[in-house]
């Protein structure tokens, strides 16, 4: 399965929103607890720009194709950004760049080494690391695409979920590239298979929990997953990570959920 | 660790407070794919200088990602502003090169295979760069919208000359259009150096320093020297006193008179 890059990058779009009606917000707002988890997915979507600079300090960027694609996907996910800041503004819920800027100043030293740190390992492992970048983009994409899902069923809003499902569709565009990508390097290298598994592993955790509040992470993982489906859900993203040349058996997302309190059903 | 106090408080919220990035990022111009005229080369070709200069612009503008990495790891990267600015650059920057390199394949037979070679681009430098630029902190952003005001007068030079070298209508109406849009970058890069090169006197000596480092025009480590040279000759050969009135304009960039840094890299 080959991904289209010209295709992708030609018919790359910012989501738009001006054509719903944001005034169903003002007589049918949505609860405190929905625009709690709103407000972490558009910081992590405004967020994506730290992410491609932990992707630029390896090899993976000098690949034209992965470069042409991240271009456009830090641009999609900027606008997916504006679109709910768009809806916490319509709860009269500010979002602005200060307050972006103070999320990652808290960050501090551990993120001004992270770049160091990717760095040398990207460039002593070499090539065989940008498949790890991959199945990492993979991963989180798929979690976008199931969160946002998700979030427009449990919340039964119209154009809440409308909205979501147009930042969704986007998100499965990104996981084409991210798996397609991911596929065809693992599968040519084994070495790639045991970074990718180890990294993984030992490293991974759900989207946003580098750089949001342990609480924040509990409380929108809870929200968008607890209970039976939402075990079914995670589960769902495990078999498409595991069924990934060399990755079989990992279950690296409900093991991460368990780890942030998200209450899986006892039945299980 | 201890922190530099400079490094992690930005008092400088409002530079460029007229230029608004949310509506330039709303405006941002993609693919000129259906306005490039290309089957106009054809009757009307370039000449064989003309297509090796274009060729050069495609691959400093291709370049982009390359010099977004430098500029992410360092406290540039935290200001949302400032990345959300350079989002969109890069968008733009990316359907610049793209146009160039539909010029190019609009001279060569039909179905001629586009360039996918990796960049070429030194990943050492990255981990010093960032270690370096880590500890400066804030100062690092003047150099960084600096670097962006000085290579977009470069690249809109470059533009004018290619147009007025070649005697072909349609290049003029590209290039025109691209200038515009360069215009529009340099309304931010411009307006953020001269803010914060008036405000911080380590801001304009680290600037300063820095400048006379860097290789002109940005991205010209993608290429083999002689290509450089050849861009600086095409572009300014016949007309050299163009290398007086861009050194001329950085002079006027507070804190950087007297570097002289184009005719440096002309070695005219």
């Amino acid at each position: 399965m080959a991904f289209d890059i010209d295709k992708y990058t030609s018919t790359s779009k910012k989501v738009v929103w001006g054509d719903l009606d944001f005034d169903q917000f003002k007589s049918n707002p949505l609860p405190e607890a929905t625009l709690r988890s709103i407000r972490y997915m558009a910081d992590i979507e405004y967020h994506t720009v730290c992410y491609l600079r932990d992707l630029l300090v390896t090899p993976s960027h000098k690949e034209a194709d992965v470069s042409a694609f991240m271009t456009m996907w830090n641009r999609e996910e900027f606008w997916h950004g504006e679109a709910l800041s768009a809806v916490l503004g319509a709860h009269d819920i500010t979002l602005d760049f200060d307050q972006l800027k103070a999320t990652r100043l808290k960050l501090g030293w551990k993120d001004r080494l992270d770049p160091i740190k990717q760095s040398l390992l990207g460039n002593i492992v070499g090539k065989d690391f940008i498949a790890v970048h991959m199945i990492w983009g993979a991963a989180n994409e798929w979690s976008a695409v199931a969160a946002y899902n998700r979030m427009a069923d449990l919340e039964q809003h119209p154009v809440l979920a409308e909205l979501l499902r147009r930042i969704a569709k986007q998100e499965a565009r990104h996981v084409a590239f991210y798996a397609t990508q991911a596929r065809d390097r693992l599968a040519k290298s084994k070495k790639a298979q045991v970074l990718a598994r180890f990294a993984l592993k030992n490293a991974w955790g759900p989207v946003g929990s580098s750089v949001m509040e342990p609480a924040e992470v509990n409380h929108v993982m809870s929200h968008i997953f607890a209970g039976e489906e939402g075990l079914r859900e995670i589960r769902k993203l495990d078999e498409h990570i595991s069924r990934m040349p060399g990755l079989e058996g990992l279950t690296i997302v409900e093991t991460s959920m368990k780890k942030y309190g998200v209450s899986a059903p006892i039945a299980a | 660790m201890p922190e530099h106090k400079e490094a992690s408080v930005d008092i400088m919220r409002f530079p460029a407070p007229d230029f608004d990035v949310r509506e330039y990022a709303r405006e941002a111009a993609g693919s000129h794919r259906e306005e490039l005229g290309l089957e106009e080369y054809r009757t009307n070709p370039l000449s064989p200088e003309g297509l090796r200069l274009i060729r050069y612009l495609q691959i400093i503008e291709r370049a982009t990602m390359t010099h977004l990495r430098s500029v992410l790891v360092t406290a540039t990267h935290k200001d949302a502003r400032i990345t959300a600015f350079l989002t969109t650059w890069a968008f733009e920057k990316y359907w610049i090169a793209d146009a160039f390199e539909q010029i190019g394949l609009a001279h060569q037979p039909e179905g001629t295979d586009v360039d996918r070679a990796p960049f070429i681009t030194p990943s050492e430098r990255t981990i010093r760069e960032s270690i370096v630029a880590n500890i400066i902190g804030i100062p690092m952003i003047a150099v960084h919208m600096t670097l962006g005001t000085i290579d977009t007068w470069l690249s809109q030079v470059a533009y004018a000359r290619l147009a007025a070298l070649e005697n072909n209508p349609q290049l003029a109406k590209t290039m025109e259009k691209f200038t515009e849009l360069k215009q529009r970058q340099l309304a931010f890069f411009e307006a953020q150096s001269r803010y914060r090169l008036t405000e911080s006197k380590q801001a304009r000596k680290l600037t300063r320093k820095r400048l006379t480092k860097t290789p002109w025009p940005i991205g010209a480590k993608a290429e083999p020297r002689e290509e450089t040279a050849f861009f600086f000759d095409r572009v300014f050969g016949s007309a050299r006193e163009l290398v007086a009135e861009l050194d001329a304009r950085i002079d006027t960039l507070p804190g950087q008179s007297g570097l002289s840094l184009i005719r440096k890299a002309a070695q005219l």
